[in-house]
């Protein structure tokens, strides 16, 4: 029975398995959560999450302009349906390709140095971007943020018009696009090159050594990372009709951290339950006590103190799964 | 016109020592402990709300000089012994999350106890006015405040170049396990270095406070710009802290004259420009 292609197979079904259970789970959310937008939300945070995980747990790859690249792709997509078409796939795509350069520009940048310092460039670069937000309010409709989005159909002129809506069709169009988006993550995890990103997280100087470019490694990291996080910046943008300097503020870096970290690093699904709980609990929380931010700082230090595979690595003592991408320290 | 720039280069410099003061504490958390302390503005906030209390109690600006300080060490120094040492040598991702952690729940805490609504905070009685030197009207406030961090920072040089814990923390900051192992007691210079550093942190929160006024916001904003310092500067590096915080007060400042809006973007553009020519910093002394 343990023949390598069987095994392969094995792998292979259970790869397949995941990510229906995952597609399943998300294709009953609207239906069981109290609203759609609440489902939409998760959904986009999760990609979001999901793409800083491949940054994070597996390149080792720490950073604070999350919200510079999601900000960016809400306000490229915006800006896209206001001023040029109303072409949906027009919206998405320039998000995508703003967000995947800025992440090219501030990659570079913050790859010249490594470790603390790096991360400390990128918080600093995506204060940058956050006052060219606010005060380049000509563009960006400043605190007021731009208003008047129309959501576009998808459409094909002359062959079909599928009508978007309503949230529920909105939903399921982002739903295709979260899961291939997943599938693609994933898939890069599995692959040769995301062999290398592990390597480059273990030990920098020894992939250095057996003669990778790390740096180039890692500028890719951030790109792929951008690139990922502009696509659910600019479906955010379409499903909320609206663009605001909230959304390029250093509180959605520190929310995506937090669900990578309650998720658990290097597990992609994880972070997707912990955009799951994060998302859903500030939603109750923020409806209750105006203050609950501070549980979230609260519970940040206790992740870090006592339960650093996060929610994950619970769930996989109780299904007996093998880890993924296994994070040492 | 001149008289409007010198005014205003004057204004870059007492701003530029603020920040000189908070670049200092926190280049000396990271040189020494290896830590990005993210919540190094939570105790500049901490520091201006500490100082809100204990004048509005005392009804004077010289006891908040002196307590608050000694206050938010207090504070940091708990911190440092409860949480933070749990985490050193380990992936520098923890300690970030870690003081990421603590710099929200501080500011929540703030707004808690003081409410979100900014608060003013008047310039104690002895400084208010203005002082005309050659046909310029400089404030009396602010002229203190130079005086005063510029003797602080010479106090600091002072004590990192002349005394015997100064040379323990340069010499940490060069080679840490060397030091533990002449049998120095490195677990308590820790926590009293971060004592001094979020001492400095606060007393410029105090410092600044009459000038800006204070919000529960006021850390998250003064904690990117001194980043920026750091990152101009170098890290680890007295004199970087110096030049890199007189660097960004200064064009921080003339900006202002030229183009308003743009006054907090030129720091990171300067930063980027600064990590393009010389990556390590100004004055900084290693990668």
């Amino acid at each position: 029975m343990a023949t390598p292609s069987s095994s392969f197979c094995n792998q292979r079904w259970r790869d397949y398995r995941a990510i229906l259970t995952l597609a399943a789970l998300f294709a009953v959310f609207p239906f069981i959560l109290p609203y759609t937008a609440l489902a939409n939300e998760i959904m986009l945070f999760a990609l979001a999450a999901a793409a800083f995980d491949l940054c994070l747990g597996y390149a080792g790859v720490m950073m604070f302009c999350q919200a510079s690249f999601f900000g960016l792709g809400v306000y490229a997509a915006a800006l896209t349906l206001l001023h040029l078409t109303s072409n949906l796939f027009a919206a998405i795509g320039l998000g995508v390709l703003a967000s995947a350069s800025l992440a090219l520009v501030i990659g570079f940048m913050a790859t010249t140095r490594s470790g603390s310092y790096s991360v400390l460039l990128t918080l600093a670069f995506a204060e940058m971007i956050y006052f060219i937000a606010f005060q380049w309010s000509g563009l960006t409709g400043g605190d007021n943020g731009l208003t008047g989005i129309k959501r576009p159909n998808f459409e094909i002129p002359g062959f079909f018009s599928i009508n978007l809506q309503s949230s529920l069709a909105y939903y399921f169009f982002s739903f295709v696009f979260f899961i291939v988006a997943f599938y693609i993550i994933r898939r890069i995890t599995l692959s040769p090159f995301g062999k290398i990103l592990m390597a480059v997280r273990e030990n920098e100087q020894r992939a250095q050594a057996i003669g990778y470019n790390t740096r180039l490694y890692k500028m890719l990291v951030f790109v792929i990372g951008g690139f990922f996080m502009g696509l659910a910046g600019a479906l955010y943008c379409m499903y909320i009709c609206f663009a605001h300097i909230h959304y390029v503020h250093f509180e959605i870096s520190g929310n995506i951290v937090m669900m990578v970290l309650t998720g658990g690093m290097g597990t992609l699904f994880g972070p997707v339950i912990g955009a799951f709980i994060i998302v859903l609990a500030s939603d109750l929380a923020s409806a209750l006590w105006d203050r609950w931010m501070l549980i979230m700082g609260l519970l940040f230090i206790f992740f870090v103190l006592f339960a650093r595979g996060g929610l994950w690595s619970l769930f996989e003592k109780l299904l007996r799964m093998r880890p993924a991408g296994e994070k040492k320290n | 016109m001149t008289d409007l720039i010198i005014a205003q280069a004057f204004n870059g410099l007492v701003l530029g020592m603020i920040y000189v003061l908070l670049a200092m504490g926190l280049s000396i958390v990271w040189g020494m402990m290896d830590i990005i302390n993210f919540a190094h503005g939570l105790f500049f906030a901490l520091g201006a709300y500490f100082a809100f209390s204990v004048a509005s109690w005392s009804g004077n600006f010289a006891v908040c000089l002196m307590v608050v300080p000694l206050m938010t060490a207090l504070v940091g120094m708990l911190l440092e012994t409860t949480l933070l040492r749990r985490l050193y040598g380990q992936n520098i991702l923890y300690q970030i999350l870690m003081t990421y952690g603590i710099a929200i729940a501080g500011r929540e805490l703030i707004i808690l106890i003081y409410g979100p609504v900014g608060k003013s905070f008047d310039q104690p009685d002895l400084f208010v006015g203005v002082v005309p030197i050659a046909g310029i009207f400089f404030p009396i406030y602010r002229i203190f405040v130079f005086g005063v961090t510029a003797l602080l920072t010479l106090g600091m040089w002072v004590f990192i170049e002349k005394t015997r814990w100064g040379s323990i923390i340069r010499a940490g900051t060069e080679n840490l396990k060397m030091v533990s192992c002449l049998g120095i007691n490195i677990s308590r210079v820790f926590t009293l270095t971060f004592g001094v550093a979020m001492a400095i942190a606060g007393l410029s929160g105090v410092l600044a406070a009459p000038m800006r006024g204070i919000e529960p916001f006021m850390g998250d904003l003064i904690l990117g710009i001194c980043f920026a310092t750091v990152v101009i500067g170098g890290m680890g590096s007295f004199a970087g802290a110096v030049i890199g915080g007189l660097i960004v007060g200064l064009s921080q400042s003339m900006v202002t004259l030229i183009m308003p809006s743009a006054s907090v973007i030129v720091i990171f553009l300067v930063m980027a420009a600064i990590l393009l020519i010389r990556p390590r910093g100004l004055m900084g002394i290693r990668d």
